[in-house]
């Protein structure tokens, strides 16, 4: 089971915005969709959910054209959230997942189910309008869970929620997760995007970067950070070329080791400097990872 | 799908300040209709003159008008006259002032001049007018010897009847003149409730796009359902939405038609009959190019509001639409003068007339069968070409924001 994105290209008259793009997702995965601003990570959902056909290329479930797949297979929160503003919560609710392919009856008892999960209860009646914008984004939340889809792509999903809604919704996907379903997500946080993806894609000006497994990624990065607690002389590292600092904190200097530094040569001279308290060789974040592939801050 | 897109536009907007208050607006329009005739009667009686008091001032030694004036004065409610000649002309001036009269009328050869202390009062001066004129023609006719007989035959009408010929019947069909106005006040009726239902239901699916775009919904919506669906939905629902309020509008108006004698719609028909002598063929006609006009309008209604991002903008899209109506409009009511003219026969085929000149015309004239299949057809397959232009404008216009498109990025669009 996976979803397969063969060769996708589309342009807007002049420009590419997504420029011959092939990833594959395994079902059931965690997966990170990751990009700077403008790298083509809408166009590139959209054209996996139908939205807008591709110049060239196709999408395909299990060889499957996606467009053949029923309305009830995704669910999608797009980064512009939207919602009819006049409608009543409840009433929303269940027309969305109405246009998902349920029945009346079960979108009504899904309905319920949600509410009750997301303690929305009280504003059952209130129009989409009167809410808050955080309880907003939970109502369209649950609008794209309503009818377990098998595939659920969600851009941005925590961003404008509090830390006790971002868990919950972090419980929600991972027990859908641990159903088997499939669930993309894209953030700018690379954190959250560290602590639930298993594989991410990384694309940059519709080009892909990065492609696979979150743990091999990192591990082909090689272990080039180093992280280094001394009490002595801390500039000691001046006169060893093709080091560089990339953070220091209070409990620790991180620095980037250059091509052919021998990290044995680094603590030789680390002892010699002073008495080093912390001496690690750790595989970059997705955040150095991220920098360091598309050079701009995330 | 659709039925659920439709359920959702019209019990989302049934509810809505806006159409509840059209609606009972609308009601209120039918109800007072219905008080009007009582209402015009006072409002007429207010502005027409009431008692006409003339003094006349005539030069000495002519055969004088004063005598027919007296004779009419009689005849007439509310009209004196009295002779001023032995009076100075500036007593005269002051007596007509002093004692309010309505004027002095001043009589020099063939030349009368009104003189009055209120020269704006149009309906007065009509009717001394009128009553001048009554009393010259009658001097006119003693002087050239004619009886009060000949004097009504000479201005009696002509006994004016007209008989249509078809190669069907030979002799002709007498035309009934006082149903043919009928015909035409209904047809005009008719006519306009098409009118105002493309404006402002085409106007409502219109703002309805640009808000589902301007909430950003529509991704969502688009990532579930086709876009035709939407729009089918959109335009059904809010259809459906008109089709209600004409219900209840037209119901008024039957409702009062059968409480009085002065009923709404026979007031506004123009006819006293009730209702049901509208012929059922008219209703069938008008609901049939009601629905296919609608369909063509609102679809392209709808592929404007794709080209906006807010339903500010709205109003700069539909402009030209509205125009399209308002030509059709004008077509029909030119075509109610001559509705078997060539301009008429034209704008009866065109699609973007048709619905409106069409109607009028088989509703007053008798088109040929084949001119009727003609119209029907070239609408019907412009409903389903528009519907599909408009498809393919609204697909891509839904999810564009920002700058609005030029009319030939649109036609690249479309031909892509």
């Amino acid at each position: 089971m996976s979803l397969i994105a063969a060769e996708i290209t589309k342009r807007f008259r002049d420009v590419t915005a997504v420029d011959n793009l092939t990833f594959s997702v395994q079902g059931g995965s965690l997966f990170g969709f990751l990009g700077p601003n403008g790298a083509g990570k809408t166009t590139t959902m959209r054209v996996v959910l139908g939205i807008i056909r591709p110049d060239e290329g196709q999408v395909t479930w299990n060889g499957t054209p996606f467009r053949r797949l029923g309305r009830g297979f995704f669910g999608y929160l797009p980064e512009e959230r939207g919602l009819y503003p006049k409608m009543r919560v409840a009433e929303h609710l269940e027309f969305l997942g109405r246009i998902h392919g349920l029945d009346k009856r079960k979108a009504q008892i899904e309905t319920e189910r949600w509410i009750d999960r997301f303690d929305l209860g009280e504003l059952r009646h209130k129009r989409i309008e009167e809410l808050s914008k955080g309880n907003q984004q939970k109502v369209q939340t649950i609008g794209t869970m309503l009818h377990d889809p098998e595939l659920l792509v969600l851009d941005e999903p925590f961003s404008g929620l509090d830390p006790v809604n971002t868990a919950l919704l972090k419980e929600v996907l991972l027990e859908s997760h641990k159903r088997g379903k499939t669930i993309i997500f894209s953030s700018h946080r690379m954190d959250q995007v560290e602590e639930i993806c298993e594989d991410i894609v990384l694309i940059d000006r519709g080009r892909l970067v990065l492609h696979g497994n979150l743990r091999q990624i990192k591990r082909s990065m090689g272990r080039q950070i180093l992280r280094i607690s001394l009490e002595g002389n801390e500039d000691f590292w001046y006169k060893i070329p093709g080091m560089e600092l990339l953070t220091s904190r209070a409990d620790f200097q991180e620095f980037r080791l250059g091509e052919g530094v021998d990290p044995n040569y680094v603590l030789r001279e680390a002892m010699q400097a002073g008495q080093v308290l912390r001496f690690e060789l750790v595989e970059p974040s997705l955040d150095q990872i991220f920098v360091e592939k598309v050079g701009v801050g995330a | 799908m659709i039925p659920v897109l439709v359920k959702r536009e019209f019990t989302s907007r049934v509810k809505g300040t806006a159409y509840i208050i059209t609606t009972i607006l609308g009601v209120l329009v039918f109800v007072g209709l219905s008080f009007l005739p009582p209402l015009i009667e006072r409002f007429s009686a207010s502005i027409t003159p009431g008692q006409i008091d003339l003094v006349v001032y005539e030069q000495p030694g002519k055969s004088s008008i004063f005598p027919f004036l007296q004779q009419v004065s009689v005849e007439r409610d509310g009209f004196t006259v009295r002779s001023g000649s032995d009076l100075d002309e500036r007593e005269a001036y002051r007596m007509v002032l002093d004692e309010g009269l309505s004027g002095l009328l001043l009589v020099d050869g063939p030349l009368y001049t009104l003189v009055t202390a209120d020269a704006s009062n149009m309906m007065l001066n009509d009717e001394i007018e009128n009553i001048l004129n009554l009393a010259v023609s009658r001097h006119n006719a003693v002087r050239l010897g004619l009886s009060a007989e000949d004097v009504s035959s000479l201005f009696s009408p002509a006994d004016f009847r007209i008989r249509e010929v078809s190669p069907l019947g030979e002799d002709g069909e007498e035309v009934d003149s006082a149903a043919h106005a009928q015909a035409m006040v209904l047809a005009y009726f008719l006519l306009f409730m098409i009118y105002m239902a493309l404006i402002m239901y085409g106007n409502m699916v219109a703002s309805g796009v640009a808000e589902e775009k301007s909430s950003r919904i529509m991704e969502v919506m688009v990532s579930t359902v086709k876009p035709l669906e939407l729009m089918l939905g959109k335009i059904i629902g809010v259809g459906s939405l008109g089709l209600l309020q004409f219900f209840i509008w037209i119901g008024t108006g039957l409702l009062m038609n059968t409480m009085g004698s002065s009923g709404a719609l026979g007031m506004m028909l123009g006819i006293s009959e009730p209702l049901s002598t509208i012929p059922l063929d008219t209703v069938l006609w008008f609901g049939l190019y009601f629905v296919l006009g609608y369909f063509l309008y609102a679809s392209i209604f709808a592929a404007a509001g794709a080209l906006v991002s807010r339903v500010e903008e709205v109003s700069q899209v539909v402009t030209i639409i509205m125009m399209l109506i308002m030509v059709g409009f004008f077509g029909a009511y030119i075509s109610f003068l001559n509705p078997n003219s060539g301009f008429a026969v034209a704008t009866s085929l065109i699609p973007f007339t048709s619905p409106m000149v069409m109607f009028s015309r088989i509703v007053l004239g008798s088109p040929s069968l084949m001119e009727v299949i003609a119209s029907v057809l070239v609408l019907l397959v412009s409903v389903l070409v528009g519907a599909w232009i408009s498809g393919k404008i609204y697909r891509i216009g839904i999810l564009m924001y920002g700058k609005r498109l030029t009319l030939r990025q649109v036609l690249m669009l479309v031909r892509e």
